[in-house]
């Protein structure tokens, strides 16, 4: 009895909205960043399910998920850098405070 | 006897562990407590892709997300110190609404994916050969522009966060 498809799906899923709701509903910077991750990581579950279960070449999927590794990488050192000049502006990562930019 | 059970409960207790784990990170108030959680959330992702049978992917999973980017943010959390905010100031005022428009579009998606029933194909083990001839050979481009872009990344992070030495000095 092995694991459908489904539920690797249905977990990745969960994940993806759990990230969303985080990024629309936390106020400090620092977790938006989390969230964001967590997304990522979701996204890559279901890369990595559907590529097992329908990849006509082998390891397709897997290839995505080391690119969006590099992008998540390189994503947060960004978005880090951000924050931490927002900071030094304005003592303050939450997101409502930095409305410097608002228009 | 057989073990055909172990893989279904090894499966729960990893679903458990990332959604409870996941849904902490959103809800609780002390931000290095959240980091850690999520670092626990890519772990159980870990063993998630273990059981897919994709192990370099695992692999890479502990080394970059649990290692890297968990220490990345917890630079981060160190750098922007911050006492902990009431919990009425926790979430944002349009958290109702975002609520509505997050369920609005999970819950379709979360019985849309209860119908994909077919099993996921036993893991054969052993997918680096696979994965490193995909990486470099048909996929060489975008593999040499994702250096590029880890190298424009480090360039832009360090020149956002480089102090400005003519300004500091007129200080």
């Amino acid at each position: 009895m092995s694991v459908p498809l489904g539920a690797f799906i249905a977990v990745s899923a969960t994940l993806f909205f759990i990230g969303t709701a985080g990024v629309l509903v936390r106020r400090n910077a620092v977790v938006i960043l989390m969230c964001v991750e967590l997304m990522l990581n979701a996204a890559n579950l279901a890369l990595v399910a559907f590529s097992r279960r329908y990849g006509a070449v082998d390891e397709r999927g897997s290839v995505f998920v080391v690119f969006v590794f590099v992008i998540a990488a390189a994503e947060v050192a960004v978005g880090l850098a951000i924050v931490l000049s927002a900071y030094r502006n304005r003592p303050t990562v939450d997101v409502d405070e930095i409305r410097a930019m608002k228009g | 006897m057989t073990l055909d059970f172990v893989e279904p409960v090894v499966f729960g207790v990893l679903a458990a562990g990332v959604i409870v784990a996941g849904a902490a990170v959103v809800l609780i108030n002390r931000i290095t407590a959240a980091a850690l959680l999520m670092a626990f959330t890519f772990l159980c992702m870990a063993g998630m892709f273990v059981l897919l049978g994709a192990e370099t992917i695992a692999a890479f999973q502990v080394l970059i997300y649990v290692g890297a980017i968990t220490v990345l943010i917890l630079y981060g959390v160190m750098f922007t110190p911050q006492a902990d905010r009431p919990y009425a100031l926790f979430f944002q005022k349009q958290t109702p609404l975002a609520g509505v428009v997050v369920a609005a579009a999970a819950i379709p998606v979360l019985l849309l994916s209860f119908s994909f029933v077919g099993a996921v194909p036993k893991p054969g083990g052993d997918d680096l050969p696979a994965l490193a001839t995909s990486v470099f050979v048909d996929f060489a481009f975008p593999f040499e522009v994702a250096s590029v872009l880890l190298l424009a990344a480090m360039v832009g992070a360090i020149v956002l966060v480089k102090r400005d030495e003519d300004s500091e000095a007129r200080r």
